[in-house]
C-alpha cells in the first residue's frame, strides 16, 4: 500500500511517502519557515507532494490511502491540510486517515522509547499562542493524558499528578520548557529532531487503521472555539 | 465533452459550479452560512471551517446537477482574491488538489473580473453568443464589500472608472438596516420597510460633489443616524419605513448618477449591474429606465457564486499542471501577477 501523508499542524510543512513493504525507507519533504517567515503550508504542501512522488515516478493516483494530521495547531494550517486531503481523495479513489498530529509527534520518542524498554512516558507539546499549550501523552503504548489545550503552569500540575518520568517533545516543550522541566520532564535539546513533527510518523499511524474515514467526517481537531471576531470590512482594491 | 469546474469561497457563501467550454451554465451551488446572521456581520472563523465542511459535498451536488462526474471536467477555476484570506485558501487548497490528483490545469480567478465574468454565462433565453452581455459595456459592482463602476472593453479585464472611497454600498445598506433595528443581512430587510414608506420624507446627502465618479456612502449612514437619534426611539420607530425609503433613495440615486455620468463619459450605451445590491428592486427600476441596454443576471448569479468564476475562467491564462502547485490566495488588491 502506497501512503502519502502530510502535516500542516505547526508552521513546518511535512510530506512523507510510505510503501508498507518498505516502511523503514519512507522519504519525507519538510519546509520550515525562517524566523520571522510565515508558515509555507499553501505554496509548499502540494508542491512537496507532487516533487516526493515524482522521485519514486509515482502520480497522485498511485497512492492509496492519505493520510493527514487533524491537530491541534494553526488553524489555517489545519484547514489547507485537511482541505487538500480532502480534495485528493475526493479526485482519486485513495482512502482517507486522520491521525493525531500530537500523537505522530510523539510516535519517534515512544517508539524509541519502547524498543530501549524504557518506562518513560511522552509528552507532546505544541504552542498553542496565547500562552497555551497543546499537549498529549502516551505511556508504554497507551494514551494517559487526552489532547488538551492548557496554560504551561496547569499542564505542568497535570504532569506532575500523573507521576513518573516524562519526555516532552515539540514546539510547545520548547516554549514552555522551565515549567516543563520544574514539573519533572526531561527535554531534548532545542535542535532536536524529536521537537518536530514528522510526517513519516502520521504515515505510520495511518497504516494502523483498518480501513478509510468518510470523507466529510475527516475534520481538524481545533481543540478551541472560534473566536466570534467581526470580517472588517474588506479592503477596497487599490489600483 | 470539456467542463469548467470553479469554486468560491471568498467569503461566507461556500461555492462550486460547472460551465462548459463555451460559457453554458450547466450548475450553480451556492451553500449560505447561515449561521453568521447571528453575530451581525461575517467571522471569518466560522466561515472558513464552514467552507471545509461544505467544498467537496459542494463540489459534488455542482456536478450531479452538472450530470457530470469529475471525468468530464478539463479545467478547475477557484478564487484567489480579494476576499477573507482564511476562507479563499480552503477554496484554493481544494481546487488546486482536485486539479493536480488529475494533471488538469487550473485558473486563478480575480473575484471582481468573476462578478463582470457572470455577463457572459449563457443561460436560456440570453443563451446567445455573447451571454448576457459582450463587450463594451459599463458595469456596476455593489456588493457588501465593493462599489466599483468599470469600464469592460474585453472579455479579460475591466478599467476602474470609479469606487468608493469609503463604505461599500451594501456594506452601508447594512449598516443603515442596523440603525433601523433590522436583521442582519439589512439589504434586502431595508428594502422590504422601505415598501410602505415615502423616499421623498427625509433628505438624505447623495454626494454629489465628489470628484470623477467615485462614490462615498459615510455621509448618507452618519446622516441616517442623526436623524434617527433626533426622532428619538419612538418617532424614529413610527417613521421607519419613511426614513427605510429616503435612505435607500439617496443610495439608489447615488449609484444611479454615477451609472449616468459613466455611461456619458465612455459614449458607451450597454450598463451591466452586478454584486449583491442588484438585488435590490428600486436601484433596477431606477436604472431600466436610463436609455441604454441594461443587463441585470439573475440574482444567484448577481451575490457571491462559482459559475461567474467559472465563465472568467474561460479567458484567464490557465496554468497547465503543476505550475500552480504553489498558488496562494491574496486578501486585497489587484490580482498578484504570478
Ligand atoms: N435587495 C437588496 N437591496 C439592497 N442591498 C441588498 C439587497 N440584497 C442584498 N443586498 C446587499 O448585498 C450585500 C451582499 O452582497 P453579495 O452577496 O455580493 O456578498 P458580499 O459578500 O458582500 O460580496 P463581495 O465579496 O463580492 O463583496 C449585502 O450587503 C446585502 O445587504
Amino acid at each position: 500500500m502506497i501512503v502519502l501523508g502530510f502535516d500542516t499542524a505547526t508552521p513546518a510543512t511535512a510530506v512523507a511517502l510510505l510503501d508498507d513493504t518498505h516502511p523503514a525507507a519512507a522519504a519525507e519533504l519538510r519546509h520550515e519557515p525562517a524566523a520571522g517567515e510565515r508558515p509555507g503550508h499553501a505554496s509548499q504542501l502540494l508542491a512537496l507532494a507532487a516533487q516526493l512522488l515524482a522521485t519514486t515516478g509515482l502520480r497522485f493516483t498511485d497512492v492509496d490511502r492519505l493520510a493527514v494530521g487533524l491537530g491541534p495547531g494553526t488553524f489555517t494550517g489545519l484547514r489547507i491540510g485537511v482541505a487538500t486531503a480532502r480534495a485528493l481523495a475526493q479526485s482519486t479513489s485513495a482512502e482517507l486517515v486522520g491521525v493525531s498530529t500530537l500523537h505522530a509527534l510523539a510516535l519517534p520518542a515512544e517508539s524509541a522509547a519502547e524498543r530501549a524498554g524504557a518506562d518513560f512516558g511522552v509528552l507532546a507539546v505544541i504552542d498553542a499562542r496565547r500562552g497555551e499549550a497543546f499537549a498529549a501523552g502516551w505511556r508504554g503504548g497507551r494514551a494517559v493524558l487526552e489532547q488538551v489545550a492548557l496554560a504551561p503552569a496547569k499542564l505542568a500540575r497535570r504532569v506532575a499528578e500523573e507521576g513518573g518520568s516524562w519526555l516532552a517533545v515539540g514546539d510547545g516543550a520548547l516554549r514552555f520548557r522551565d515549567d516543563l522541566e520544574r514539573a519533572g520532564c526531561t527535554i531534548p535539546t532545542d535542535g532536536s529532531e524529536q521537537h518536530a513533527v514528522s510526517a513519516r510518523a502520521v504515515c505510520r499511524l495511518a497504516l494502523e487503521a483498518p480501513q478509510g474515514t468518510a470523507r466529510d467526517l475527516v475534520v481538524p481537531d481545533y481543540l478551541r472555539p472560534p473566536d466570534a471576531v467581526l470580517a472588517s470590512p474588506p479592503k477596497k482594491p487599490s489600483s | 465533452m470539456t467542463l469548467i469546474l470553479a469554486l468560491e469561497t471568498s467569503c461566507d457563501d461556500t461555492c462550486a459550479a460547472v460551465v462548459s467550454a463555451d460559457g453554458e451554465l450547466r450548475s450553480n451551488v451556492i451553500s449560505s452560512q447561515g449561521v453568521h446572521d447571528a453575530f451581525g456581520g461575517v467571522v471569518p472563523e466560522i466561515a472558513s471551517r464552514h467552507h471545509l465542511e461544505l467544498a467537496n459535498a459542494v463540489v459534488d451536488d455542482a456536478l450531479r446537477r452538472a450530470d457530470a462526474t469529475l471525468d468530464d471536467v478539463g479545467l478547475v477555476a477557484v478564487t484567489q482574491g480579494p476576499g477573507l484570506v482564511g476562507a479563499l485558501l480552503v477554496g484554493v487548497a481544494t481546487a488546486k488538489a482536485i486539479a493536480a490528483a488529475r494533471g488538469l490545469p487550473l485558473a486563478p480567478v480575480d473575484h471582481l473580473q468573476g462578478h463582470i465574468a457572470a455577463n457572459f454565462l449563457r443561460i436560456g433565453a440570453d443563451s446567445g453568443a455573447g451571454g448576457i452581455m459582450a463587450p463594451p459595456f459599463v458595469c456596476l459592482l455593489a456588493s457588501g464589500g465593493h462599489t466599483l463602476l468599470a469600464r469592460v472593453e474585453q472579455y479579460d479585464g475591466f478599467s476602474v472608472l470609479g469606487r468608493t472611497l469609503d463604505d461599500a454600498a451594501g456594506e452601508a445598506f447594512d449598516k443603515g438596516a442596523r440603525l433601523l433595528g433590522l436583521p442582519f443581512p439589512g439589504g434586502p430587510a431595508l428594502e422590504r420597510l422601505a415598501r410602505d414608506g415615502d423616499p421623498h420624507a427625509f433628505a438624505f446627502p447623495i454626494a454629489r460633489n465628489l470628484d470623477g465618479l467615485d462614490f462615498s456612502f459615510a455621509g448618507v449612514k452618519t446622516s441616517l443616524l442623526y436623524r434617527v437619534r433626533d426622532l428619538g426611539p419612538q418617532d424614529a420607530a413610527a417613521h421607519a419605513a419613511d426614513l427605510a425609503a429616503s435612505f435607500q433613495h439617496a443610495i439608489v440615486e447615488a449609484l444611479a448618477l454615477r451609472c449616468e455620468q459613466a455611461l456619458e463619459q465612455t459614449g458607451l450605451r450597454r450598463l451591466a449591474i452586478g454584486g449583491g445590491v442588484a438585488a435590490n428592486g428600486p436601484l433596477r427600476t431606477r436604472l431600466e429606465q436610463l436609455a441604454v441596454t441594461v443587463g441585470i443576471p439573475p440574482r444567484e448569479l448577481c451575490t457571491d457564486n462559482a459559475a461567474m468564476i467559472a465563465s472568467a475562467a474561460r479567458f484567464v491564462d490557465a496554468q497547465p499542471f503543476p505550475a500552480y502547485l504553489s498558488l496562494d490566495a491574496y486578501a486585497s488588491g489587484e490580482r498578484a501577477l504570478a
